[in-house]
């Protein structure tokens, strides 16, 4: 089996420049640091060896700390990586004659896709060990440090997805660049805005309920780890000291206002059940998250392969 | 499967071999109300040189796309190799090395890893990319460069860089987009003599050009197209002769005098020849048409539009 030809020649040109490595080191520095000041912060106070249950509290709130930073470095890196993969083919104009050649513009997307994603799992295996200084200190088991990391994982797939689909889009590196950190910006804010807004208003009616559909703050990076590394024997020890806890304390409140569900807009109910969280079977806001950002993501990459037709093939 | 071999299964219906490379008929391609190109009546002969000549935006990088499986016509047909672009692209792709008008190279690649590159792209076993890179490099006199990088490379190797890659997948029809555009004139000659080797193995070769002596020199037949129309088609001899067109002959003679001669076409000039030689008994030690006839050729026959 042949490997997909631009994977193997993204791959090449990432590695063969410094530029990998300098994301690695910055990548690795940041996330140290991140540990070393939760772990001075909180051991400024006084001696915790014999504390038990504070160690497990920082050992939590260091793990979490250590999440959110790991995340916003994604969403940092991903846009600086990736944005110019598809406009810089048009930029340097070597688009053309790879679309002469008998790859379809499909095997194009998808190799770009992969050599962006697989540079960013490198960088999440690569901080693993970080990760694991919150197991030594306890709160948190080794099932929950991979199950951080692999939603992490999924939110960089998507995002790569989604950065390399608006890449097709633009003919300039610099365009696509701003482009990919806009869209960013707006899948972190957007969905807050909107809903603090929303409620907001409804609380300026006075006889309004203030319940904004809590779907807004499901569709988010943050909240999509924020839930999915809330598991039920570690919730015990989840903090609010940190941006995780926060958004996870919101999608709960925003859940209360919406009885519950993710769409309390819906009038039927039976539909409305559905998506209820207090069903075992409802939909955890992880996975309403995700499944949105991979709707997203799905719309953009079939825009993408159309961009990357030849005009001959658009137009047929 | 891999990406490129389960894509290579679809449009494997044999084509018949064309008695001709390239045919177009009425061929028309419209952006908006720009008429690019205008009822083009083309036939490349398989195994010739071909030259499009045209100024600027006279539709010959429309037409050539077109060849490609680039751009559809707006009207009219093309076959490639026996095979419409429009249709069956892959197949033509497979028979067809493209070179288009800009120099794109990757400059973080190595030479040779820039044309395994395309190998893979073009669904070549890895196991044949060695061989294929040697051969390649070897024939466009890159051999010692093959572990430089692309972007160490000056523009005249760059060109050569891009017409190995246009050759690796053996097609046998070559496109050109001025490939000799920004050349220095030993590169130019380098080109030319490359050009007219891959020619000898067999290799059909249609190439565009501002470079009229260049085209002269190497193709066996031209096209001069401007604002999209074709104004003349055929070997350029041919051509001069059928437009009453004149060229000059400058002869020398053994006593070191020399005078230059217009004659209308080649019974003309055989007959200055004899003339000379017979009838007036001089001692003639070099008889040499002058160059410009192409140029000569062109100018009588455009006008300078611009679309």
């Amino acid at each position: 089996m042949m490997m997909n030809p631009v994977l193997s020649r993204e791959l090449r040109e990432r590695m063969r420049t410094g530029r990998a490595f300098v994301v690695v080191g910055i990548f690795l520095l940041m996330l140290t640091l991140t540990a070393y000041l939760v772990y001075q912060g909180s051991t400024g106070s006084g001696d915790i060896s014999t504390d038990l249950a504070r160690q497990t509290r920082l050992g939590r709130d260091l793990y979490e700390w250590v999440l959110f930073v790991m995340l916003a470095l994604v969403l940092f890196f991903v846009p600086a990586l990736t944005a110019g993969s598809i406009a810089g083919e048009r930029e340097r104009q070597t688009l053309l004659p790879l679309q002469v050649t008998l790859l379809r513009p499909r095997d194009i997307l998808v190799g770009k896709v992969l050599a962006g994603t697989s540079f960013m799992l490198l960088l999440l295996f690569a901080a693993l060990p970080v990760m694991m200084v919150a197991y030594l200190l306890g709160g948190i088991r080794p099932l929950d440090g991979l199950k951080g990391v692999g939603i992490i994982c999924v939110i960089a797939i998507l995002l790569t997805l989604m950065v390399t689909a608006l890449s097709a889009l633009t003919r300039r590196v610099q365009t696509a660049t701003l482009l990919a950190y806009g869209f960013t910006a707006l899948l972190v804010l957007m969905g807050p805005l909107l809903y603090f807004t929303m409620r907001v208003a409804d609380g300026s009616h006075g006889f309004d309920t203030e319940n904004p559909p809590a779907v807004l703050l499901a569709l988010n990076p943050i909240t999509i780890v924020a839930d999915a590394t809330s598991g039920e024997t570690s919730s015990n020890f989840t903090s609010n000291t940190n941006p995780l806890g926060w958004a996870r304390d919101e999608v709960v409140k925003a859940k209360g206002l919406n009885n519950d569900s993710w769409f309390a807009w819906f009038p039927d109910d039976n539909f409305r059940a559905q998506f209820r969280v207090d069903r075992r079977d409802g939909f955890p806001a992880w996975a309403v998250g995700a499944i949105g950002l991979a709707l997203i993501a799905a719309m953009l990459s079939t825009f993408a392969i159309r961009r990357l037709r030849t005009p001959a093939e658009a137009e047929r | 499967m891999s990406a490129v071999t389960e894509a290579t299964v679809a449009e494997s219906a044999p084509v018949a071999d064309a008695p001709v490379a390239v045919r177009a008929h009425q061929l028309t391609k419209r952006y908006g109300n720009l008429l690019a190109v205008n009822n083009l009546d083309l036939t490349v002969p398989r195994g010739s040189i071909f030259g499009l000549i045209g100024p600027n935006g006279a539709g010959k990088s429309t037409t050539f796309a077109m060849m490609a499986s680039l751009l559809l016509p707006t009207s009219g047909r093309i076959t490639v190799m026996g095979a419409d672009p429009s249709r069956k692209p892959r197949t033509v792709r497979r028979r067809m090395g493209y070179m288009p008008d800009n120099l794109g190279v990757y400059d973080n690649l190595r030479v040779d890893e820039y044309l395994e590159f395309f190998a893979a792209s073009y669904g070549i076993a890895r196991t044949e990319w060695t061989d294929l890179v040697d051969g390649l490099l070897e024939l466009v006199d890159l051999s010692v460069k093959r572990t430089a990088m692309v972007n160490s490379l000056s523009r005249g190797m760059k060109q050569r860089l891009s017409l190995a890659r246009a050759l690796v997948h053996d097609p046998e029809l070559l496109v050109l987009d001025e490939p000799a555009s920004g050349l220095d004139p030993r590169a130019r000659v380098e080109l030319r003599e490359l050009l007219k080797t891959l020619n000898g193995m067999g290799k059909t070769i249609v190439i565009s050009s501002h470079i009229l002596s260049e085209l002269e020199e190497m193709c066996t037949d031209v096209a001069i197209m401007e604002a999209g129309k074709l104004l003349a088609a055929g070997p350029p001899r041919e051509i001069l002769e059928r437009l009453g067109g004149s060229r000059n002959v400058c002869v020398r003679f053994a006593s070191g005098a020399s005078e230059s001669f217009t004659v209308a076409g080649d019974t003309d000039q055989a007959e200055l020849l004899r003339r000379l030689v017979v009838d007036e008994g001089r001692d003639v030690v070099e008889f040499i048409e002058e160059s410009g006839g192409l140029e000569q050729l062109f100018m009588s026959l455009t006008e300078g539009i611009v679309q």
